[in-house]
């Protein structure tokens, strides 16, 4: 009998903070999803305000997903186990506070900064630099305080679910720091540090490992902890899971390249992403079935409560998730996928069946805990199942269909070997019905969402709130242990522990950088590839602030159906200068890696106006306030001031002058242009900078006698 | 083009060489060592979760039925 028995309280109220935030930010995040959804059949809905437009509402929608919902959620699933797991109470109050307020305070700034137009264009990183560091600053404080816990704790040995916090921690700050390199140019702008393929290959490392290591690992370790809670019994193979647990973090982080597909990226890091999202369906399905046949001989109570429900569908979905998404690597299915809505099908699997269930069923099991009491209503948790259910379906299947459907006819061919949809509106308007269907899932998931948030509140007023749980356990001995092996020392060093999932994860990412800094310097660049002009570079500013490459892609792929359809395929030293890179993941529009000069001037101007004048039925919303808005252009020798920085060759001196004289001889040119087709514009107006460069886009190669790799010796 | 990017590494046809040689030792070295671990020791750490310390009759999980 162990007489150093310590009698500690597990604290309650963090829990319980995260709890009712992951509830709020999850209707606000879906509600903006709903929103950006219904644009794309009623373009009329953004109601002409630039603020809720398609372009900016989505990168909000995912954001506060991502971010927001799941992340509040995995906050509160941590809070809540990583205390009993370590039967310690947190590290410390303050840091735990910190973490909440400062989490909270950086999703605000989010809801404000994206519909303002504030954003790097980088998917799922759009937020400026000033967040950024907050989000480091928060990130820290949490692993503080997560090591701090396990370091104090009184289990000898950490749970797997631990080992999954741990993984998330310190891989989620090495992505965000590696991804956020930037240089800005006003307190709340910047350019990426990197450039074209560069910026690609890093933002796509880290965009594919975001959702590895902030949507997948810290929701495995959940699952690991709340599923052996509610069906009170142990997870089925423990063994399973260590394996689960290193191949899945071993393995993740090679398969970034799986989204750059046909791209510019060289070919052999493309074939490398493929093989290892193959290789990934081994231990995600080992960890689904570990899941699943945890309730072995427990299915009847899978019937009665709806807690298990909504875990079954979540590891199902996980399961389905990580199926299809090895799949999508393969790259004669990715040359059909990708670009189109298969792609976002995709993603609401994982996001709407793995995270968004699994998060229902840990508040309902928590709310009885946290307010001691039971749920206030089993039948309305049971409607909250069937509702999202069939929300779920009714998103994803129509968005399948579109998906493929829009894949096949932009492939299709006439016999006579033209393209038999030339017209890309025409793929279109023809899945708009499905994404009209989509809304209506959308519209379900969300009526799902508000009764749980009742039903929840309901319970809680129930309830008596219990702020602390008070708990018992022995003091962990303090010095050597004798006859360790290497698994207990695995599992009683957290430090050790750490270093080797560092290592794990590591191993991986240098094997995907090291070739793409190699790449810098032996990127054929192409003596006709100038850098933007002045007014290029105000113009580029707009279409990055509206969000455009939500919609239009920026890379044409080595595809027959492709270079008839949009012009020659597009070159790695074309995007030498893009500071971000813009080649985009989705096609709601034609790619416009090559749309300079197909259409006058006053085209592009009219279309911006209003886009149904020059394309009847499309689906793009109205840009009116492009004609009425003044250009800034006194940041211009800021920007490129932090242009030259990042190595944009810029002559020193040039935005001293000579910049301004550019750009308004450019401008004048634009505005002559205009009276061509019959347009009068003032040359001061935000339209006339992004006409030139839309202008601009993929004309320079035409210039080029050939390309000339600089670094041949 | 890829090869135009890629050829100028040196020694890069034995990336993916060294990636699945890597890949294999992790992974067999894993698996070994995962099938070696005793029986009780696997019990012992797939029960932490259903003890969490709570004090007997302090459990909120046992208040409820």
């Amino acid at each position: 009998m162990n007489t150093n028995v310590e009698t500690f309280k597990y604290d309650n109220r963090i829990v319980r903070a995260f709890a009712i935030a992951t509830i709020v930010w999850g209707i606000v995040g879906m509600a903006a999803g709903l929103l950006a959804a219904v644009q794309l059949f009623f373009p009329e809905a953004n109601l002409n305000l630039q603020f809720i437009t398609f372009g900016r509402i989505r990168p909000l929608h995912t954001n506060a997903v991502i971010f927001a919902f799941v992340g509040n959620g995995m906050f509160t699933g941590i809070y809540y186990s990583l205390q009993r797991l370590c039967k310690a109470r947190m590290f410390s109050d303050f840091l735990s506070a910190f973490n909440f307020w400062g989490w909270q305070l950086i999703i605000v700034a989010a809801a404000l900064t994206l519909p303002l137009g504030y954003t790097t264009s980088k998917e799922y990183a759009e937020l400026e630099w000033p967040i950024d560091i907050a989000i480091t600053i928060v990130w820290v404080a949490f692993s503080v305080n997560l090591f701090g816990t396990i370091l104090k704790r009184r289990e000898k040995h950490m749970y797997v679910a631990i080992w999954f916090y741990i993984a998330t921690a310190v891989t989620v700050a090495v992505l965000h720091i590696v991804n956020s390199m930037e240089m800005p140019w006003g307190w709340m702008k910047s350019y990426s540090m990197y450039a074209g393929v560069q910026d690609a290959l890093v933002q796509w490392w880290y965009g594919h490992n975001a959702v590895a290591f902030f949507l997948t690992t810290p929701y495995l370790g959940l699952m690991y902890y709340f599923l052996p809670k509610a069906a009170n019994r142990p997870v089925f193979s423990y063994r399973l899971s260590i394996i689960h647990f290193w191949g899945l973090i071993f393995i993740y982080i090679w398969a970034g390249p799986h989204h750059l597909l046909y791209t510019s990226l060289p070919d052999w890091a493309q074939s490398l992403g493929m093989v290892f999202s193959i290789m990934l369906i081994a231990p995600s399905w080992g960890g689904m079935l570990n899941g699943l046949l945890t309730l072995r001989g427990a299915w009847d109570k899978v019937r009665q409560d709806p807690m298990l429900k909504f875990m079954v569908v979540a590891v199902t979905a996980y399961g389905m998730a990580t199926l299809e998404g090895p799949a999508l690597s393969i790259k004669s299915v990715n040359s059909l996928s990708h670009y189109t809505d298969w792609t976002i099908a995709h993603v609401h699997t994982g996001a709407l069946g793995w995270n968004g269930f699994l998060t229902f069923s840990m508040l309902y099991w928590l709310f009885p805990q946290l307010y001691r009491t039971k749920l206030w209503s089993i039948k309305l948790a049971n409607y909250h199942f069937w509702i999202s259910l069939l929300g779920m379906m009714f998103y994803i299947v129509p968005i399948y269909v579109a998906g493929v459907t829009e894949g096949l006819m932009w492939k299709q061919f006439t016999k006579d070997g033209f393209l038999q949809y030339p017209n890309f509106l025409e793929t279109i308007v023809h899945v708009v019905p499905m994404f009209r269907l989509r809304a209506i899932g959308g519209t379900l998931y969300l009526l799902g969402m508000v009764l749980m948030a009742y039903n929840l509140y309901r319970t809680a007023k129930s309830g008596k709130f219990e702020p602390e749980t008070e708990a018992q356990a022995a003091l962990l001995p303090r010095g050597r242990e004798t006859g360790v092996g290497f698994h207990r020392l695995l599992e009683g060093k957290p430090l050790f522990f750490t270093v080797l999932s560092i290592v794990a994860i590591l191993i991986g990412g240098i094997v995907e950088v090291i070739p793409m800094y190699l790449i810098k310097s032996n990127i054929p660049t192409i003596a006709n590839v100038k850098p933007y002009t002045p007014l290029e570079v105000l113009g580029r500013d707009l279409y990055i602030r509206e969000g455009c490459l939500g919609c239009h892609s920026q890379m044409i792929r080595p595809f027959r159906s492709e270079t008839a359809r949009y012009g020659d395929y597009s070159k790695a030293g074309e995007s030498v200068y893009d500071h971000p890179f813009l080649w985009g993941s989705e096609r709601k529009g034609p790619d416009l890696a090559r749309e300079g000069g197909k259409y006058p001037d006053a085209w592009h101007f009219n279309h911006m106006d209003d886009p149904r004048s020059t394309s009847p039925g499309s689906i793009m919303p109205r840009y009116s306030w492009l004609l009425t808005q003044a250009l800034d252009t006194n940041s211009l020798p800021a920007r490129l001031k932090a242009l030259r920085k990042v190595g944009v060759p810029y002559p020193d001196g040039f935005e001293n002058g000579p910049a301004q004289q550019d750009l308004s001889a450019q401008a004048a040119r634009v505005v002559q242009d205009l009276k061509l087709g019959a347009v009068t514009a003032a040359p001061d107006r935000e339209i006339i900078a992004l006409v030139a460069y839309l202008q601009r886009l993929g004309t320079d190669i035409n210039l080029a006698p050939a390309a000339t790799p600089v670094a041949v010796k | 083009m890829f090869h135009n990017i890629i050829s100028n590494i040196d020694g890069v046809e034995l990336y993916g060489i060294i990636s699945i040689c890597i890949f294999f030792a992790f992974f067999t070295g894993m698996l070994v060592w995962a099938g070696r671990l005793k029986k009780n020791h696997l019990k012992a750490m797939a029960d932490l979760p259903l003890d969490d310390g709570s004090r007997p009759g302090q459990s909120p999980e046992k208040t409820q039925s």
